[in-house]
């Protein structure tokens, strides 16, 4: 316990560091400056404002935001990123309130009773009570983290690369179980991902491989590149279909009245509890994340409700269980991110993205070698949450006012600000027209059902997959039963295999679109 | 996806017997990408002893996808399902084209131009767009544009078009 405490006092002590700061108008006199709490203010201020922005998700404003940080060095990067992220997530649920439009994912089922509230005038209670959840869930998840950690950073460094490859396999086929729709054309589409992860050039021959002599295809696919054709550009494309203004209720009513009742307060604690419980356990498997937490905890509040039929016209419960989960999560889908170096789902796997470009390889390594980095983020999660909550409620009005810009106008600054972002990742225009074509395929993935998620965590783990293959068959000299032969990868293996199993299963297959259905009725 | 293509009369383009045209279209799709990047990799060396080659992983997924998108095609022929959704052409035509010229122009063009008018090609976009604040909100967004990534943000972005810095 002891190293919990000493490991997330170093954690503070990044997060909180002073820079001198001199400038030369003060002739001499230097100001300290608390730059990571800083960044992570800012990083918390600007996700919330382009998560709130209609149609754009998490994954493309983590994509579309990821140039800002280039500049800084890797602890404010991933200080200020971890930022963006919760205020993206905050941002969604913002949305999904105030204008029933879920910015996310992950706050589709916070739409169904948070917007009943608003409509009714309750607006404020739920923000308040959403920001209140999410902070709580934020907390238990940081200390999750913090505990969980290092035991887990152990366990993967006795991981060969056989455990490795069963590992992630497993992750993918939680992803697929996980996955709304179809588990065939998920996995096709795992599939698909890995595939497109296979363009660039070999790791251990150098070889190139099916770029066409295009030089930026060298060194493979951009995931960011790819992330914001699928998620930024297909999404506008889609929304430009739809006809844009029809669908966009918003209310009309001031927000007034922030605070929550006592009431609202003694129904929501217990929701919040069982949302954070169930968040947390969901966000570290492999594969879940943010999107099936909530759903899973507003499915569990409206079981264990003595009045499920109210459930739908504005309860609390409704609001602020998905939300703790989702916050939750999306916290805890770090740990196993930060102890094995394998992203559990899209937005960590952007994440990855992230840190190769300041030359960090996520994994058991970074936790030993370079601690500040790791318990800095860990701890400016929590402060990204405290700042959430101080911001974000005073600043509702602000938000709503930014949801009054009609989508003629956004769309365009939208592309404009991807396009941008795109080019100045490797100054390529190259990558700007592949974002563009991704742009076209995540548009067609849509009208045929294709989930474009599963994809790019496909794309990321793909090359981590076949190193570790690689490596394990080289060492079993080419016997494939490696994987059956070791224990640990025996029963990873054995898990997976039960999942599929599960999965395609009638009777389960029918709870799960249960879940899903949820969201559209 | 909340725009699942309705079940209506759509007049389809697929002979009787496709009962499920949407998976039957997009399995042949995923067979052709299959098939692709088996061709685009047909050149890479295969396994050696039992080391892998460059191609085998490639081709080894890309097998896996083909009987995957066989599959998804097989299912969208014996069960009854939805019917290709109804493409349009403005949105994605006039976004593409906005993206395609950013990319052609920001070279030669630099930052200003470029996402000025890569702003316009998009609000072609949708008819909605109404010109007078179409263009005021451009000349806004490129100055903040022009403003935020190279000074605030410190990327290297060349603002002026080429012939105008010589």
């Amino acid at each position: 316990m002891g190293d919990v405490f000493s490991n997330l006092g170093l954690g503070f002590g990044v997060v909180f560091q002073l820079v001198q700061w001199t400038p030369a108008f003060l002739g001499g006199v230097s100001i300290p400056i608390p730059v990571n709490i800083l960044l992570c203010l800012i990083g918390a201020l600007v996700g919330t404002l382009v998560g709130v922005l209609p149609g754009i998700g998490t994954i493309a404003t983590v994509a579309m935001l990821l140039p800002i940080t280039f500049g800084l060095p890797p602890v404010g990067a991933l200080i200020m990123l971890a930022g963006i992220y919760y205020g993206a997530q905050y941002g969604g649920s913002t949305t999904s309130i105030l204008v029933n439009i879920p910015g996310e994912a992950g706050s589709v089922v916070t739409a169904l009773d948070g917007f009943q509230m608003a409509k009714k005038g309750r607006a404020g209670p739920a923000l308040a009570i959403a920001a209140i959840g999410s902070f709580f869930a934020g907390c238990v998840a940081t200390v999750l983290i913090a505990v969980l950690g290092a035991p887990l950073t152990k366990l993967a460094l006795a991981f060969g690369p056989a455990e490795y490859f069963s590992l992630m396999v497993l992750g993918l086929i939680f992803a697929v179980v996980l996955a709304k729709g179809s588990v065939l054309k998920a996995i096709a589409m795992i599939v698909f991902g890995l595939l497109l992860s296979m363009v660039g050039s070999d790791i251990e021959t150098g070889a190139s491989r099916m770029a066409f002599n295009i030089p930026e295809l060298a060194d493979g696919l951009g995931f960011a590149t790819v992330a914001m054709g699928l998620f930024g550009f297909a999404e506008i494309i889609r929304n430009l279909d739809a006809g844009g203004e029809q669908d966009r209720q918003l209310v009309q009513q001031k927000v007034t009245g922030l605070m929550p009742t006592k009431k609202d307060l003694w129904d929501s604690t217990p929701a919040i509890l069982r949302g954070t419980v169930l968040g947390s356990i969901l966000g570290i498997l492999p594969g879940g994340g943010a999107v099936i937490a909530s759903f899973a905890a507003y499915t569990l509040e409206k079981k264990v409700s003595k009045h499920p039929e109210r459930f739908g016209h504005g309860v609390i419960e409704g609001v602020a269980a998905p939300e703790s989960a989702n916050n939750a999560a999306a916290q805890t889908s770090f740990i196993p991110l930060l102890t094995l170096g394998i992203p559990p789902n899209a937005v960590m796997a952007l994440m990855v993205g992230a840190m190769t470009i300041h030359g960090i390889v996520p994994g058991p390594q970074v936790m030993q070698k370079q601690p500040e980095l790791v318990w800095g983020m860990i701890a400016s999660m929590w402060v990204g949450n405290l700042m959430l909550l101080i911001i974000n409620l005073p600043l509702v009005g602000i938000w709503v006012r930014l949801l009054r810009v009609p989508y003629r106008l956004m769309f365009p600054s939208i592309v404009v600000f991807c396009a941008i972002g795109i080019y100045s990742v490797n100054n390529a225009p190259t990558d700007v027209v592949l974002a563009g074509v991704f742009g076209l395929v995540g548009y067609w993935l849509i009208k045929h059902d294709f989930e474009p998620a599963p994809l790019l965590l496909g794309m990321v783990l793909g090359p981590l997959m076949e190193e570790n293959l690689r490596r394990a068959l080289l060492i079993s000299r080419g016997d494939w039963s490696v994987f059956l032969t070791r224990p640990l990868s025996a029963v990873l293996m054995a898990i997976a295999a039960g999942l599929l199993v599960l999965a395609v299963l009638p009777s389960l297959r029918k709870k799960r679109d249960q879940v899903f259905v949820e969201s559209e009725n | 996806m909340s725009d699942t293509p309705s079940h209506g009369p759509v007049k389809s383009i697929m002979p009787k017997w496709v009962r499920g045209p949407q998976d039957f279209v997009g399995g042949v799709a995923l067979i052709a990408i299959a098939l692709f990047a088996l061709w685009a990799s047909s050149d890479l060396q295969g396994m050696r002893g039992f080391s892998f080659g460059a191609g085998t992983a490639p081709r080894m997924f890309a097998y896996l996808l083909l009987g995957l998108g066989v599959a998804v095609m097989v299912v969208g022929l014996v069960t009854e399902g939805v019917h290709l959704a109804k493409y349009h052409w403005r949105g994605p035509l006039f976004v593409s084209l906005a993206i395609l010229s950013f990319a052609l122009m920001i070279r030669p063009m630099g930052l200003i131009v470029t996402a000025f008018s890569s702003f316009l090609i998009a609000a072609l976009g949708t008819p909605e767009t109404k010109w007078t604040e179409t263009i005021i909100v451009a000349v806004c967004l490129t100055a903040f544009c022009s403003l935020l990534f190279p000074y605030a943000l410190g990327l290297p972005l060349q603002m002026l078009p080429k012939f105008m810095i010589r």
